[in-house]
Order: C-alpha cells, then structure tokens, then sequence
C-alpha cells in the first residue's frame, strides 16, 4: 500500500520535472491578478490599492494551488490512455495506493507552484515573517490536499482528455469566484456568504488570509474541520471509482464492471 | 491471500472461457492448457481473439463466463497472486515515453514494491541483460524500434516471473532485432519459464513446443508444429520443368491440381513419396528440378484458419472448430 503510493508520487514528480518550465508559466496566471486585477481593482476599492493587493494575496495563492492542482489531476485522464499505465494497473497494487498517490503528487506539485509564488509576496506589501510563513505553507499544503482531492475526484470519472477540463472549469471557477479570495466575504451579499459555506476553496483560502494577516471569516477550527472532512470523503469517494470497473483497465470511467 | 498452490498445477489452464464486448463476441468458449516450462504459440488472424485471451490472463479484463488460472491462480478470485507470478508484453507499447528506460524500469520495480535500492539494481541488471545499457538513459521515445521492443521485455521482467505472456512482442521489427529478442526469450524459456506468446510471423511459431491455432474466439487446433503440418495432409512437390505450362496442362488432365501460376508448378498432394516416382517416370515433360517438402506453418495457418488457399470459405462462426484437416 505505502510502496504502492510511493510508487504513483515518484512517477508522478518525475513527469513533473520534466514539464518545470511549467512552474515559470504556471506564475503568469497569479501575477496577473495580483498586480493587474489587483491594481485596477485595487485602486476603487474600499481598502485601496496597497491594501487591497495584501488582502488578495492569499486568495491569488489559492488559485494558483487549485489550478495547479486540478491540472496535475488530468494526468490520471492521459494516463488511461497510455500504455505506461496498463502495466501499472497489473501490478499488484492497490487502487487504494493509486488514488492516495494522485492525490499527494497533486499536492506536491501545487505547493511546489504556490511556494515559487511567494517570493513576489513584498512586491503585493504582504510582510512574511517566520512564524507568518510557517502557518502559511501548512495552509497551503493543506489546501494543495484538498484542491487535490477534488480535482481527482472529477478526474477520476472522466476517460476524456477534451471534456475533463471543460468541465473541471465549469466548476473551479465558480468555486473560485464564490471563496473570497478576491473580496472580502463580510461585506459580500448573503447569499454569497452563504455559498461560501459550501465551498471548500472559501474555508482553504480564509485559513491562508488568517495565517498571513490574522483575521478570518470562519472559526480556523471548522476551515480545519471541513477541509480534513472534504479530503477525507473525496479520496475515499475516487477508490471507490477506481475499485468499481476494473475491466478494460478503465480505472473506473467506463460502463464495463469489474466482476466478482 | 498465499493459499497453497500445487506446484503441479498447469502453467495457464482456460476452461469455456468468454468474452463478450458490447457487440463483439471476442471469445466464445476457449479451452486452453499451457504447460510449465513449455514454449506456447498462440496464432490467429487479427481480430480472432488473441489480445483478449492475453489481457483477461494479464487480470486487465474480466471474462464474462468460464474460468483461467494462471500457475493454479483464478484470475478473477486471485488476482494479486497472478499479477505477481506473470510478465506480459503488450501489442502495443506500455512504457513512459518521456522517461529514461532506467527510470521506466525503476518504476515498474517500485510498482511491484521492490525497495528503491533493489528496484535501482533490478533496473541496471536487466538492461545490462538486455544489452540496453548505452541506451537506458535516454528517453524511451529516442530510442529505436527494437531498442523499445527490448524495454518492454526488460519491463515484463522486472520481477522475474514465472510465466511470460508476448503479444506480438517483435512486430515491426527488422530479422535481426527479432533474432536477438528470440535468442533472450529462448535463454529464459530454457530456465524453466514458461512463455505464452502470439505472433505472426511463422518462422517464430516455429520454435514453439505447441501451438493453438485460434480463429473467431475459438481454438480451431492445438498441436505441436510437427503434427500440425501433418495435419494439412501430405507435403508439398514443386517441379522446374522445360515447359511448365504443358507440364500443368498433363497434370490438370490427370487429375492433380497444380496450383496456378508461380514461376515454378506447385503441387499440394496427400502423398508425395508415393506419387512421385511414377508421375516423374509419366510427365511427357523433361523435368528439370524436383524439390519436395512439407507444408509450412504458414500453409496450416491459411488451410485451419478457413482462410485457405484454395479458396475456402471462413469457418462459419458458431461451428465448434473446423478441425479435421483432411489432405488438400
Ligand atoms: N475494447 C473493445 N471493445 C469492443 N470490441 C473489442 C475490444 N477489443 C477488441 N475487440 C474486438 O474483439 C475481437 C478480438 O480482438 P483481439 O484484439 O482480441 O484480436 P487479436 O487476435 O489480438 O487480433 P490482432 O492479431 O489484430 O492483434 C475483435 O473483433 C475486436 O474488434
Ligand atoms: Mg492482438
């Protein structure tokens, strides 16, 4: 089971070191909202310009974790498709490790892209202290788990390379959008508050803000709490996909049931 | 999870089994005993059902009925123990493209929970075993054809399995990449290992201890290569004479049916030792040259397939096997 996780991490990471000069195209996406959205936004806003970019920051970092991670998620689509992978489902593993491991590399790779964000932090007036940035890279890598976990759990239903990521955007953003990670949640309509309450993005990107800047919308120990719980249920949810057709080395996306 | 297994349990053993896609009837009732340690050949024409035999003993599929143990292990109850006792190489290609051969070979070991340490040997081991060393750290998409067909084998045995299953292992590769593939399947076969294999090139079925001939999900004989050709009757006489086409004339008139055209007169008779000598002494024609030998592979593989040379129609699916082989 470890060994098999391992396993899935180290190929995982190896792929993704070969794509690195991703890492340095993966920093266009924040940096335009942190100082483009957050200067043109920034400048109207309530908060003004300076604050505005600090409030953000976190928010900015979310995004950067969740696409990231959404997109390492894809892999498990491509692998279906490739020969590499039919080798790896007779092994004797287990789906279990299969599913574990995606997660994790997942994780990985968006804390890897959110660290190569952080260094711009001054640059947005955001001050990062010892203990600021250790609370925040335990948020971030508990966010990484959760944006991970989802975007395996859509992953792990899609056989289709072209429809996966027109779907995971139909909902990714809008979990974006409805977190607060652009604007602040108290002033935000009820309804939005309310959304947020459903959305595990919210709970990811308010512990990152209470982390840096020491306010937050929810109590810390339900963010905690929901996180650990959309984890938790999300990868128990992809085994239970991956374990239920195993015939045409499917991983679960096809209608062909494994039978017992 | 480790029951017993009696060692003298058959290699593969396939009772009825089927296979059934959403349309396609991929296997309808194949009955099936490989050995231990013997050299199997599995011929067909495409889409008779080869890949699908391979991928449901390989635990990537499930059979719709019937059963296959592979070393006594149910591929559908036991699956764990299968996927560790047997090596497969695909028809098509199973390694990462984009990772060094080493790393492909790295991982497959971590796969089958080999420390990294012993995966990292086990890796360098068969690539120096596989004449792969100079190549292995390159990405596997720069490798050559036979080079890549090589990785794959050297992936099928990362741990060393008992049983070794080839899809087409060696197509499109050149003579000389098949031979050396060959010469390292035969070194491991004469270790005691049982190799299951598919191919279409018949000089390859050659070095089987037996072969199944397999056509619309069925097998339609199971011989050794020897007995096989016997069973398309007789052999096979060709004759160079001073005028062929009058020789043909004499022996259509006398009843034997030469073949038609070819630069030489090609005869398919039950008995060539026995006609022989008398059709030499009555030909009204100088022969030239004689050669007699037996029907190849090849002409068993047309002849039981339906697919036969003298314009047979396919065996009608759903007719249990169109074994009896009569004389051509
Ligand atoms: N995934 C699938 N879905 C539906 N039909 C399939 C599938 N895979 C194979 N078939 C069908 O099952 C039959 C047997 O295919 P199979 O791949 O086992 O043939 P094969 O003997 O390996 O042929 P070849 O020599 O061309 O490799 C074919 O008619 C094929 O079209
Ligand atoms: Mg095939």
């Amino acid at each position: 089971m470890i060994r098999g996780i391992y396993a899935v991490v180290v190929l995982d990471l190896k792929r993704f070191w070969l794509d690195r000069a991703r890492l340095v195209a993966g920093l266009a996406q924040p940096l335009l909202y942190l100082f483009v959205l957050g200067a043109g936004i920034g400048a109207n806003s309530q908060l003004g310009g300076g604050d505005y970019k600090r409030y953000i920051f976190p928010g900015v970092l979310g995004l950067s974790l969740l696409f990231t991670a959404t997109f390492a998620a894809i892999t498990i689509v491509f692998d279906r498709q490739i020969g590499f992978f039919k080798a790896v489902l007779i092994a004797p593993v287990p789906r279990a490790s299969i599913a574990f491991g995606k997660i994790i590399a997942g994780a990985l790779q968006a804390f890897v892209q959110g660290v190569v964000v952080l260094p711009f932090a001054p640059l947005a007036g955001v001050h990062l202290g010892v203990g600021e940035t250790f609370g925040l890279l335990c948020t971030m890598l508990l966010a990484s788990l959760t944006f991970s976990a989802i975007g395996l759990a859509f992953a792990a239903r899609f056989s289709s390379t072209t429809v996966f990521p027109i779907v995971s955007n139909a909902v990714i953003l809008p979990m974006f959008f409805l977190s607060g990670a652009l604007y602040p949640l108290v002033t935000a309509p009820h309804w939005m508050q309310l959304a947020a309450h459903f959305d595990p993005v919210a709970y990811a990107v308010d512990l990152m803000r209470g982390a840096l800047l020491g306010k937050f919308f929810f109590n810390p120990y339900l963010s905690l709490a929901a996180l650990v719980a959309v984890i938790a249920v999300l990868a128990w949810d992809s085994v239970r996909v991956f374990n239920r057709g195993e015939d045409d080395s499917s991983l679960g996306a096809t209608k062909f049931n494994w039978r017992r | 999870m480790t029951a017993a297994v009696p060692t003298d349990s058959a290699a593969v053993e396939v009772r009825g089994l089927v296979k059934r896609y959403d349309k396609v009837e991929a296997l309808r009732g194949v009955d099936l005993t490989v050995r231990r340690g013997e050299m199997f050949a599995l011929l067909g024409p495409n889409g008779a059902g080869k890949t699908t035999l391979f991928s449901i003993l390989a635990t990537l599929r499930a059979p719709t009925a019937g059963t296959a143990r592979v070393l006594g292990h149910d591929v559908v109850t036991d699956r764990d123990a299968v996927r560790r006792s047997m090596g497969i190489v695909f028809q098509e290609p199973a390694i990462e493209q984009r990772l060094t051969g080493r790393d492909n070979l790295l991982l497959m070991g971590l796969f089958y929970g080999l420390g990294s340490a012993a995966a990292r040997q086990r890796a360098a081991e068969l690539l120096k075993q596989l004449d792969l060393a100079d190549a292995a750290d390159r990405p596997a998409k720069n490798l050559s054809g036979g080079q890549r067909r090589k990785l794959e084998l050297a992936r099928a045995l990362v741990t060393d399995p008992q049983i070794l299953f080839l899809d087409e292992a060696t197509v499109g590769l050149d003579v000389d990449a098949r031979r050396g593939f060959w010469a390292q399947v035969r070194g491991l076969a004469a270790t005691g290992r049982t190799v299951f294999f598919t191919t279409h090139y018949m000089e390859e079925a050659e070095v089987a201890d037996r072969i199944a001939l397999i056509d619309h999900g069925q097998i339609v004989a199971l011989d050794t290569p020897q007995a096989l050709k016997t069973r398309v009757g007789g052999g096979v006489i060709r004759l160079q004479t001073e005028d062929n086409a009058r020789a043909r004339g004499w022996l259509t008139e006398h009843g034997l049916a030469p073949e038609a055209g070819g630069q030489e007169i090609m005869l398919v008779h039950a008995d060539p030792a026995a006609v022989l000598p008398e059709l030499l002494r009555t030909l009204p024609v100088k022969v030239q040259r004689v050669e007699v030998h037996e029907p190849s592979l090849e002409d068993v593989f047309l002849k039981l397939t339906g697919r036969g040379f003298d314009g047979e129609t396919p065996v009608p699916a759903g007719r249990p096997g169109g074994r009896n082989g009569g004389a051509a």
